[in-house]
């Protein structure tokens, strides 16, 4: 809703009363507003109001060639784009039964990795901010972009990759790449310190986050949360190992739990995972230069392009937890229907509400943010 | 890693150890344009001289950022498929994705490692941009994301098409192509681009980008409609025709950054596939399209039932004109029947095309040779116009000494022979001088009828080009022939008939030196001293056929404007005598496509002349 | 649990039809009068506990709405994709909410993509587009495409070098919005289209001017 439609309710003769966070909260990537009932600093109610990123893409996307969507599907998520892209061109691979070669398969994991690793390094940041805390992110956001530079290097653009395409990726990573890798790695390791002694070992922030916008095992199963929100509450389910895609089957790595379903709980979580996509990448470090061959297996000229008809829906772990695609085509040469299926549409909307009631009002963003909720998913 | 366990209370001195940062030296980044990685997606630029106009970019692009541009100072070609089109980026709208780079056939749009691009409060005109190749800001940034092979979009490869081993086709006159099978058609049509070029470099301006859409939709029928809505020739066509769309097609570039090999799209073979696989009476039925039930009243007359007078005649009788053609021969066909070997056009793919022809009521008398048969006069007083057809049917001469004699014969009147079912004994031996697509033609045609009837090949080709980019018959033709056993001298002038007793024993040849002049006109110089001598029991001139006019009579060759022995038409074929206009090959030079072209603009100009 | 007693408990359904894509995707068609049941069964007795979405798909020519009920089980690692079939004039359907909570966003934002109506549904009221009065908009009949050129303009831009260009008898020869046509291939280069277009409009002029 546009802020200069809404109306305040009056609420009577009670205690009670409403306002709007909103649309522009700072705690909140994106554009998402939040109408609160509060009695005195308790919400009694919230109600999430959605749309202000809405832009139609899933419609958009029908009009469009096959490949012309791979310039859209990134948008949905701007912090963790990469496996949008990935996403769709698996969903599209197997309609059309193919496969991507094998070393592009390994250049996927690393895009995505890296991208997990912007992700959470935003969302240290941004999950401090809704405490108080700025410098984690100015942090968050700095070391984030030494990760964007090497998005840069090898896929051409910052933010928006645009680096896959159904059948495989666009090119081959540049020479030095990998060392370069290497070293951001290293770098990312020894920041482990400061930002364990700047967010994670801080008593200020400790207590801030524990005990905040507590989510029992049960209650997540419930609400359809995924990810490391659901890893948080001491289920270890992650679709990279337990519906594996590319080769993550031939990937070693831990997937960090916690138990107790907080805030608190969520960014350790989130923590541990950064190291874990380290240790992902290493791997892959190792590996790939041994896995030759071609980088992208032929798909038709994309003007004249029919994916034949049938439908795949295609999962892969997101930063912010279980994202699908499912596409559907008619045989012709645009996607009759693309569902997108963003983590974060669990999150944001259901979760946030049931969250949110009963949280002292100076919680609420904390909450959202801990979820790593990312409205475009919600909105698309 | 340091595990951190959820009862962790951390400390509140923690945060402080980070005071030590005030102690680093900080990190300073200079505030200035700095370049982008290698492949960055950055601004556009565009050489200006790759470009060819064929807005794939503009096709590709999925936010409808890129318009085409008309650049008047560019010079179209259209036979070379160059367009003075251009694109301009809408930054407003662009998304950066490189697709445009990527699909470019020619590697021209690529994009530079330039970062930022601003403008003052409400000049958002400078966001529409015109790329050259120097970039958004004139800055000569280096490159950032061009094309490699990886990147490439485009299916640049054509599917193979089969023909027949050399050893199964030598001996018959059987086709030697086998056709696209469906899936090939298909597969080889999705991978147009869908530019047009093609159709600006047909003489007749064929719609091929549409009738290839129509075969990669499976829809073949609509495929031939298509085709006739500019030819009626498409079964000749398919298989003969010198696919001058080809060499324009945005899919035959190379160059040497980007894609090594591209090949154009096999246009002609889809259109003989397509005319293959519909039925003849499906074809009638489309022939009949846009015919007129309304008799005009008038008449007019044709002469040669070739590709040229036929075209016309059809266009003609579809606008309701009656219609009589005038053929010397035993059946029509013109050249198309008499010149062009079986091997590669089977007649009854011809009699295919002429059946059609006839059927929208076009009238062929045979037989009848005007100037003997029925004179100019009468075709004249019984009709309101009269399109001269004739083609090109009198091979010229070398005059070489010798030349005269029984046993050096002409490519034409020998080609004529073969279709015509004459007993024909082929030497054991033949030297034919020329390099052109007749000389190959009659060369193989000899070849086959020598294995034929003495189970050996002995053709030797004298042709004065050099084999590579100047020579003039086609690649394939060449390489067909090699296969067949016919040697192919190049660099050769012919000497000297060589007569011994009044018999013909061979050919003299010597090497060419040069071929024109410093003015560009036909001269050959030749290093005498380099003689070959070549016996043969036959020597074939094949270097070229000139129109026989004598048909015309005396006072109409006099009434009649010339061009350097042509007759002098203007640009819609109509000569200097008012109801006599001319086409084809005895006007415009040898080839199917032209005359069809031709055809057709003789027939407008008629029907405007007759409905005025 | 093994695969015959997954198939048994599926094949519970008489109209049941099962496609095994891969080892761990499911799809199954089925009435749509046996959905409900089906989930019951899949989540009652397969511990298939997570609505990963339903999904909507519009076949106007055959005038139905396709829902498609994409439910993962944690323990048997497997999805199952249930497709179903409404017809499109009376969109209704029962909801599953009281399954699956998870449905209250996904058929919140089905009915108002594609209006389909869900009995029971606790919130089927506007969502993302509040301020939107016209048709669904995610249903094929409804063309974003026109609907965007009839509200918004183009932006007119005249740069110095278009205007140089127009001089000189050139300039905007092929609009894009002239050969998209959302994604249609509409061949505009060729000569004989830019004669036509040359006649329907002044080449050299601005956008819509």
């Amino acid at each position: 809703m546009r802020p200069e439609n809404y109306q305040a309710v009056p609420l009577g003769d009670s205690n009670e009363y409403e306002i709007f966070i909103g649309p522009n909260h700072p705690g909140i990537e994106g554009n998402y507003a939040l109408k609160l009932i509060l009695d005195g600093d308790t919400v009694v109610k919230g109600t999430t109001d959605a749309g202000y990123l809405h832009r139609g893409f899933e419609k958009l996307m029908e009009g469009r060639l096959w490949i012309q969507n791979l310039a859209i599907v990134p948008r949905i998520c701007v912090p963790d784009p990469a496996p949008m892209e990935v996403s769709y061109s698996l969903a599209v691979e197997e309609i059309m039964g193919i496969d991507a070669p094998i070393r592009a398969q390994w250049i996927r994991v690393l895009q995505l990795e890296l991208s997990r690793i912007a992700a959470h390094l935003f969302t240290f940041g941004g999950h401090a901010a809704t405490t108080g805390m700025y410098t984690p992110m100015y942090w968050g956001v700095a070391d984030r972009d030494l990760v964007l530079d090497l998005f840069e290097d090898f896929t051409g653009g910052r933010v928006y990759s645009i680096y896959n395409i159904p059948g495989g990726v666009r090119r081959e990573l540049p020479e030095g790449f990998l060392e370069k890798l290497s070293h951001l790695l290293d770098y990312l390791e020894s920041r482990q310190n400061d930002y364990d002694n700047l967010l994670f070992t801080n008593q200020i922030f400790v207590q801030r986050a524990k005990g905040v916008g507590v989510l029992s095992k049960e209650d997540a199963l419930e609400y359809g949360v995924t990810g490391p929100n659901l890893r948080a509450c001491g289920l270890a389910f992650d679709v990279r190992r337990d519906d594996p895609y590319l080769i993550y089957d031939q990937l070693e790595f831990d997937i960090p739990t916690q138990q107790k379903g907080d805030a608190w709980s969520r960014i350790l979580v989130r923590r541990d995972e950064l190291f874990q996509s380290i240790h992902i990448l290493r791997q892959v470090i190792a590996k790939l230069p041994s896995i030759k061959g071609p980088i992208r297996t032929a798909i038709p000229n994309p003007l004249s392009w029919n994916v034949p008809a049938g439908e795949a829906y295609a999962r892969v772990e997101s930063s912010k937890g279980e994202l699908a695609y499912y596409v559907v085509s008619d045989g012709g040469d645009k996607p009759y229907r693309v569902h997108v299926r963003g983590p974060s549409s669990m999150h944001a909307v259901q979760t946030l509400e049931f969250l949110a009631k009963g949280a002292r009002i100076e919680d609420v963003a904390q909450i959202m943010f801990s979820l790593d909720a990312c409205p475009p998913e919600v909105d698309r | 890693m340091k595990k951190i366990d959820y009862r962790d209370k951390g400390s509140i001195l923690n945060p402080l150890k980070n005071l030590q940062f005030f102690a680093r030296k900080p990190i300073t980044e200079k505030l200035e344009p700095r370049p982008a990685s290698a492949s960055y997606r950055g601004f556009h630029i565009n050489d200006m001289d790759l470009c060819i106009g064929c807005s794939s970019c503009q096709k590709i692009c999925d936010n409808a950022a890129i318009t085409m541009v008309e650049v008047p100072s560019i010079k179209e070609d259209a036979a070379k498929g160059i367009r003075n089109l251009r694109p301009a980026i809408d930054y407003g709208r662009c998304c950066w994705c490189a697709l445009c780079v990527d699909i470019c056939p020619t590697s021209a749009i690529e994009m530079t490692r330039e970062y930022v691009h601003t403008c003052d409060g409400d000049d958002t005109d400078s966001y529409f941009v015109f790329p050259s190749e120097n970039g958004i800001h004139d800055l000569k940034f280096a490159k950032g994301w061009t094309k490699t092979e990886d990147s490439d979009l485009l299916d640049r490869i054509r599917r193979p098409m089969g023909e027949m081993k050399p050893e199964a086709r030598i001996n018959n006159f059987d086709e030697v192509v086998d056709g696209f099978t469906m899936e090939m058609a298909v597969e080889e049509a999705s991978r147009c681009v869908d530019c047009g070029l093609c159709e600006d470099a047909c003489p007749a301006h064929m719609h091929a980008p549409n009738y290839i859409r129509s075969i990669y939709e499976g829809n073949l029928e609509q495929a031939v409609e298509w085709m006739y809505e500019t030819n009626p020739f498409s079964h000749v066509c398919g298989r003969v025709c010198t696919h001058i769309c080809e060499d324009a097609c945005s899919l035959g570039r190379v160059d040497e950054n980007g894609v090594k090999n591209s090949q154009p799209i096999a246009i002609r073979w889809l259109k003989r596939f397509a005319m293959d696989n519909v039925s003849k009476a499906t074809i009638k039925h489309i022939a009949q399209k846009g015919k007129t039930h309304i008799k005009s009243g008038k008449s007019v007359a044709v002469i040669g039932a070739g590709p040229a007078g036929l075209t016309a005649a059809f266009d003609l009788a579809k606008k309701g004109h009656r219609v009589t053609v005038y053929e010397a021969l035993p059946k029509a066909g013109g050249m198309t029947r008499y010149g062009i070997p079986n091997y590669r056009l089977p007649e009854d793919r011809l009699d295919q095309d002429i059946e059609v022809i006839t059927s929208v009521g076009v009238k062929i008398n045979y037989n009848v040779r005007v100037g003997t048969d029925i004179s100019m006069q009468q075709i004249h007083q019984e009709n309101d116009a009269v399109i001269l057809a004739i083609g090109l049917h009198n091979g010229r001469s070398t005059r070489i000494s010798g030349s005269d004699n029984k046993a050096v014969v002409k490519a034409v009147d020998l080609l004529r022979m073969i279709p015509q079912g004459d007993k024909f004994i082929a030497p054991k031996s033949a030297v034919v001088i020329g390099g052109g697509n007749v000389a190959m033609d009659i060369a193989r045609s000899m070849a086959r009828l020598q294995m034929k009837q003495h189970n050996k090949v002995n053709v030797v080709v004298s042709a004065l080009e050099a084999l590579g980019n100047s020579f003039l018959a086609d690649d394939e033709e060449v390489s067909e022939s090699l296969e067949e056993g016919i040697t192919i001298l190049d660099s050769r002038g012919p000497k000297q008939c060589v007569i011994s007793k009044g018999r013909l024993t061979g050919l003299e040849t010597v090497n060419v030196l040069s071929i024109f002049d410093n003015k560009g006109r036909f001269s050959p110089k030749y290093d005498n001293s380099d003689l070959q001598y070549h016996p043969a029991e036959m020597v074939i001139e094949a270097i070229g056929q000139s129109a026989d006019i004598t048909l015309l009579g005396k006072d109409l060759i006099e009434e009649l404007d010339w061009d350097r022995g042509r007759i002098k038409i203007n640009d819609n074929g109509s000569t200097s005598v008012e109801w006599l206009w001319s086409a084809g090959d005895m006007v415009k030079g040898p080839d199917v496509i032209n005359a069809v072209a031709d055809g057709h603009r003789v027939a407008n100009d008629i029907d405007s002349y007759l409905t005025r | 649990m093994s695969l015959e007693s997954l198939n048994e408990i599926l094949n519970k359904i008489n109209t049941i039809k099962i496609t095994h894509k891969h080892k761990r995707r499911i799809r199954v068609d089925v009435k749509a009068d046996s959905l409900t049941t089906l989930l019951e069964l899949i989540k009652g007795q397969a511990s298939f506990l997570h609505l990963s979405a339903i999904t909507c798909v519009d076949w106007i020519e055959d005038n139905q709405f396709e829902l498609v009920y994409h439910v993962w089980s944690y323990e048997e690692n497997c999805l199952i994709s249930a497709h179903t079939r409404i017809d499109r004039d009376d969109a209704k359907f029962v909801t599953v909410y009281d399954l699956y909570k998870p449905a209250d966003f996904f058929e919140r934002d089905i009915y108002e993509m594609y209006g389909v109506f869900f009995i029971g549904s606790p919130r089927m009221e506007k969502f993302i587009l509040t301020e939107w009065f016209g048709m669904p908009p995610m249903r094929k009949d409804f063309d974003s495409e026109a609907y965007v050129q009839e509200t918004f303009n183009w932006t007119e831009y005249n740069p110095d070098w278009l205007q140089e260009l127009s001089d000189q008898g050139g300039g905007i020869a092929i609009k894009p919005e002239d050969i998209r046509l959302s994604g249609t291939l509409h061949n505009k280069a060729t000569h004989r289209e830019r004669e036509k277009a040359k006649k329907e409009h002044v080449v050299g002029k601005g956008w819509k001017s």
